[in-house]
C-alpha cells in the first residue's frame, strides 16, 4: 500500500499525511521527539548520581550530586510537559473535530520552551548555582532552590508564558469546535496544572508555610491534576484502540478521576505530618491517603476490561501493551507503593528515606512516563503517515517496553531493601547508627539500583531504535 | 441485576466531588495557616535565618540533604543537625568540605563568609525549633 | 454494565418477572462507597484513639450535650423518610406532592444544619479547634466532616427539587431522585453511627 511508501520516506518529505485527521494535529511530533531526547538526557543523569550513590567522588567536583540530581529531576518534569503538551496537540483537534487554532503558535511554543529548557540545564551545569541564581533575578523573588522547583526565576516565568500560550491555543480551539469529554477533562487538567504552578512563586520566610504550598505544586501536580491529564489520554488511546463505544469509557473515566480527586485532595495532608504544621493533619492525611490506591487499582481494572471488551484489532498492539501497563504500573508505583508509607505511624519512620525514591521511581514512571509513551506509541505512527508500525519495530518497542519496565521494578525493589535497611539501623534500632554509616551498610543495593538502571538504560536504547526500524508492515 | 450509569452523574459526582472537597482543603488550609504560629511558638524566624534561608535556597543545599525530611537522601538530614552538632561544629565542616577522601561522597566548598555562616547556623537553629510533632525518632534523623 | 443488563433482560421474554433493581445511579453508588469507606476508616481510628486514651475522651464526652443531638437524629430520619415519600410519588406521577416532599426534606435537614450549627458554635466560642486535643480533633473534623455533607445532600435535593419542575421525574423515571435519596441516606447512615460512637457510647 501507500503507507509503506511513505514510511520508506524520510517523515519530513512525506506527502499529504492521510493517516491523521487534521494536518494541525502534526506539530505534536516535534514535542514528542524533543520529549524522548529529555528521557534519555534524564536517564543519563540518573545513572551518574546512581552511581554517586556508591562512587562518591565521581565527576566531583565538576558534576556534583546535587546539581546531577536537578538535572535528572528537572529533565523528567520538562519532558513530560513536552509529552502532555504534544499529547494536548494531537488529541484536542481530533476530539474538536477542526484544526488547531494557530498550528504556528504551537510551532512558535515549541521552541522557545526548548530554548529556555535548554539554557537552564546549560546555567544548571555551567555556573555555581547561586551565581545563577544571582544572574537571574532571584533577590527581586526568591524562588529558587526547593525540590523540582530549582528553575531559575525568568525560566518559572517563561513556563508560565509558554503554557499560556499552549493552554490559549488549546482553549480556542476547542472553544469553536465539539466539546467531549475526554477533551474537557484533558483541558481541565492543563489548566489545573498551570493554575497551581503558580504556586512556586510562593516561598514564604516562614519555613513550615513554605513547605505547606511547595506541595501545591507537587502533590497537587502528581496526585491531583496530572492524573487528569493521564486519564484522558489513556481514555483517548483505549477509545482508538479498542473501538469501545466512546460513551462506556469516558463515564468511567469521569468515575475514575472523581474518585482521584476525593481522594487527593485532602490527601495532601499525608505531606503535612512533621512539617511544622498542626497534629491532625496525621488523622486526615491518613484517612484519605489510605484511599489513594482506589482510583489507581480502577484505573487498571477500567484498562483491562476495555480492551478485553475490545470491537476491533487495532494494528498497533505496542500502544495497547503500554495503556493496559501504565494501569499496572501506575497502580503498583503510585498505589501500592504509595501506600506503603502513607498511614503517619509508619511514615514516622519511613518519612525521608530511600522508601520516598523507590515510590517516586516506580510512581512517576508507572503513571506519567508510560501513559507519554502510551499516547507517543499510539500517535507518532499516524504521525508519521501509517496507522502501525511493522511488525519487527513493534517487536522491538514491546521487548523495550519489557526491559524497562521490569527495570523499574528492580530500581524500585533495591530501594526498596535500601529503605528497610535504612530504616532500622537509622530509625528503629536502640542504638540508632548517623546517616553515613547506615549508608555503608546500603552499598549492595545502590548497586543493584544502578544495574538496573543500566538496564533501563537499554530498555530505552532499544525503545528509540524501534522509531528507526523498517520492515514490511503487518496487514 | 440491572443499573443505571449514565456519564452524566458521573460527570456531575466528579465536579461536585472535587469541588466540595476543594473547599473543605482550603478550609483547613485557613485553619492551619492561623494555628502555625501558635503551633510553632518556640521558633523564632530571625532575620539572620530568613538571610540564612535565602543561603540554603541558594546553594542548592536541598539537593543532597534532607530538611525534616525533604529534599533528596544522599545526606544527612539537617532539620535538627544544630541540635545533634552544634553551630561551631556546623561552620567548622562547612569550611573543610570538601574532604578529598576517595571514594566518598563529596559536599562542595561553597566559600561562605564568617557572616554567612552564622546566617546559615541561624536558620538551622531555626529549622530544629520547628514543632514536628517529635519527627525524627531519634537525633540521627 | 448498562449494555449487560440490557443483554440480560432481552434474554428474557417475560418482561414481568420481578427484576433485581438497584436504585438510582451506579456512579453514585461508587461516590457513596468511598464515602462510608472514608468514615468507615474515620471511626476506626477514633475507636484505636480511644482506647489509647480512654480518659480523656470521656472527659470531652461529658461536654456533649444529648438534646440538640438526639433531635437532630429524628430529623435526618425524619428527612429520609420524606425521601422515600418522594419516591414513591413520583412513581405514581403525584407530581406536586413529590415536590413538597423534597421540600419538606429540605426543610428537616435546614433544622439540622441549624442546631448542629448552634452546637459548633458554642464549642467555637468555648475555645475549642481541631488542634485542641484528640477528642476534639475527632469531635471537630467528624461532625463538621459530616455537617458539609449534609448540605452537600441539601445541594442535591434541592437540584432534584428544580430540575422536577417540567416533570422529569415519572412512573419509570426515577432515576435521578433515587440517586439523591440514595446520597441522603447515607448521610442519615453514617450520623447514626457517628452519634452513637462520639454522643451516646460514654
Amino acid at each position: 500500500m501507500s503507507n509503506a511508501t511513505v514510511a520508506a520516506l524520510p517523515a519530513s518529505k512525506a506527502t499529504v499525511n492521510d493517516q491523521i485527521k487534521y494536518r494541525s494535529q502534526a506539530v505534536a511530533k516535534p514535542y514528542f521527539v524533543a520529549a524522548i531526547g529529555l528521557f534519555i538526557g534524564q536517564i543519563l543523569f540518573g545513572l551518574i548520581i546512581g552511581l554517586q550513590y556508591f562512587k562518591g567522588d565521581f565527576l566531583f567536583p565538576a558534576i556534583p550530586f546535587g546539581t546531577a540530581r536537578m538535572v535528572h529531576t528537572n529533565l523528567l518534569i520538562v519532558w513530560l510537559l513536552f509529552g502532555f503538551m504534544g499529547a494536548g496537540y494531537f488529541l484536542i483537534p481530533e476530539e474538536c473535530e477542526r484544526e488547531l487554532y494557530s498550528p504556528k503558535l504551537a510551532i512558535i511554543t515549541f521552541w522557545v520552551f526548548l530554548v529556555a529548557g535548554a539554557l537552564t540545564i546549560v546555567g544548571y551545569l555551567g555556573l555555581p548555582y547561586n551565581v545563577l541564581a544571582h544572574l537571574t533575578g532571584n533577590d527581586l523573588l526568591p524562588t529558587m532552590g526547593r525540590g523540582y522547583l530549582e528553575q531559575p526565576l525568568i525560566t518559572k516565568v517563561g513556563i508560565v508564558l509558554v503554557a499560556l500560550s499552549f493552554l490559549f491555543n488549546l482553549s480556542m480551539t476547542l472553544l469553536s469546535g465539539r466539546k467531549t469529554s475526554i477533551s474537557i477533562v484533558m483541558m481541565l487538567g492543563l489548566w489545573g496544572l498551570a493554575i497551581f504552578f503558580l504556586f512556586s512563586f510562593v516561598n514564604p520566610n516562614n519555613l513550615v508555610l513554605d513547605k505547606y504550598f511547595w506541595w501545591w505544586v507537587v502533590h497537587l501536580w502528581v496526585e491531583g491534576v496530572w492524573e487528569l491529564i493521564m486519564g484522558a489520554m489513556l481514555a483517548f488511546v483505549l477509545v482508538k484502540v479498542t473501538g469501545v463505544d466512546r460513551e462506556i469509557i469516558e463515564k468511567w473515566l469521569y468515575l475514575i478521576i472523581a474518585m482521584t480527586l476525593i481522594t487527593g485532595i485532602i490527601g495532601t495532608g499525608h505531606h503535612y505530618f512533621w512539617i511544622g504544621t498542626p497534629g491532625y493533619w496525621q488523622l486526615l492525611g491518613s484517612v484519605f491517603s489510605a484511599l489513594e490506591p482506589v482510583p489507581f487499582f480502577m484505573m487498571t481494572v477500567f484498562a483491562f476490561n476495555m480492551v478485553k471488551r475490545r470491537r476491533r484489532e487495532h494494528p498497533n498492539q505496542a500502544a495497547t501493551l503500554w495503556a493496559l501497563g501504565t494501569g499496572v504500573m501506575s497502580f503498583l508505583g503510585a498505589g501500592v507503593w504509595g501506600f506503603l508509607g502513607t498511614l503517619s505511624v509508619v511514615n514516622y519512620y519511613t518519612h525521608g528515606t530511600q522508601l520516598t525514591a523507590a515510590h517516586g521511581h516506580m510512581a512517576f514512571y508507572g503513571a506519567y512516563a508510560m501513559v507519554v509513551l502510551t499516547m507517543i506509541s499510539y500517535t507518532m505512527p499516524l504521525l508519521r503517515g501509517r496507522e502501525a508500525n511493522s511488525a519487527a519495530a513493534q517487536k522491538l518497542e514491546k521487548t523495550a517496553f519489557w526491559v524497562m519496565t521490569l527495570a523499574i521494578v528492580g530500581i524500585t525493589l533495591s530501594l526498596t531493601a535500601a529503605a528497610v535497611t535504612q530504616v532500622s539501623l537509622q530509625r528503629l534500632s536502640a542504638s540508632p547508627l548517623p546517616f553515613m554509616e547506615t549508608q555503608q551498610h546500603i552499598m549492595p543495593m545502590y548497586w543493584a539500583r544502578f544495574g538496573f538502571g543500566l538496564c533501563f538504560f537499554t530498555g530505552l536504547m532499544m525503545y528509540v531504535t524501534s522509531f528507526f526500524v523498517t520492515g514490511k508492515r503487518e496487514s | 441485576m440491572s443499573a443505571s450509569f449514565t456519564k452524566s452523574t458521573a460527570r456531575n459526582i466528579f465536579y461536585g466531588g472535587s469541588v466540595f472537597f476543594f473547599l473543605i482543603f482550603l478550609g483547613l488550609t485557613v485553619d492551619t495557616t492561623m494555628a502555625v504560629p501558635s503551633h510553632n511558638a518556640k521558633a523564632q524566624l530571625t532575620d539572620a535565618a530568613v538571610r540564612g534561608k535565602k543561603i540554603w535556597e541558594t546553594r542548592n543545599c536541598a539537593g543532597c540533604h534532607t530538611l525534616i525530611g525533604e529534599g533528596a537522601f544522599f545526606a544527612p538530614e539537617l532539620g535538627n543537625v544544630y541540635v545533634r552538632r552544634g553551630p561551631e561544629f556546623i561552620k567548622g565542616w562547612m569550611k573543610a568540605m570538601p574532604t578529598n577522601v576517595p571514594g566518598r561522597r563529596q559536599m562542595p566548598q561553597f566559600n561562605l563568609n564568617d557572616a554567612q555562616l552564622d546566617d546559615l547556623v541561624a536558620f538551622l537553629k531555626y529549622s530544629s525549633q520547628i514543632n514536628t510533632n517529635n519527627w525524627p525518632p531519634n537525633i540521627e534523623g | 454494565m448498562r449494555e449487560q443488563s440490557l443483554a440480560l433482560t432481552e434474554a428474557q421474554p417475560a418482561r414481568h418477572v420481578p427484576e433485581c433493581h438497584v436504585p438510582g445511579d451506579l456512579a453514585m453508588w461508587f461516590f457513596i462507597l468511598a464515602e462510608l469507606a472514608v468514615f468507615g476508616v474515620f471511626f476506626l481510628v477514633y475507636g484505636v484513639y480511644r482506647r489509647q486514651q480512654p480518659a480523656l475522651f470521656a472527659e470531652g464526652q461529658s461536654h456533649l450535650d444529648l438534646l440538640l443531638p438526639t433531635l437532630n437524629t429524628l430529623l435526618l430520619i425524619a428527612g429520609s423518610a420524606c425521601m422515600v415519600a418522594a419516591v414513591k410519588r413520583f412513581a405514581q406521577d403525584r407530581q406536586r406532592a413529590a415536590r413538597q416532599s423534597l421540600l419538606l426534606a429540605m426543610v428537616f435537614g435546614s433544622g439540622f444544619l441549624v442546631c448542629k450549627l448552634y452546637e459548633l458554635v458554642g464549642k467555637f466560642m468555648a475555645g475549642i479547634s481541631l488542634s485542641s486535643n484528640d477528642f476534639w480533633m475527632f469531635y471537630l473534623s467528624l461532625t463538621v466532616f459530616h455537617f458539609l455533607h449534609v448540605v452537600l445532600g441539601m445541594v442535591i435535593v434541592a437540584a432534584v427539587w428544580w430540575m422536577a419542575r417540567d416533570g422529569r421525574y415519572g412512573p419509570g423515571r426515577l432515576d435521578g431522585v433515587e440517586t439523591a435519596a440514595a446520597y441522603w441516606h447515607m448521610v442519615d447512615l453514617v450520623w447514626l453511627v457517628l452519634f452513637a460512637l462520639v454522643y451516646v457510647a460514654r
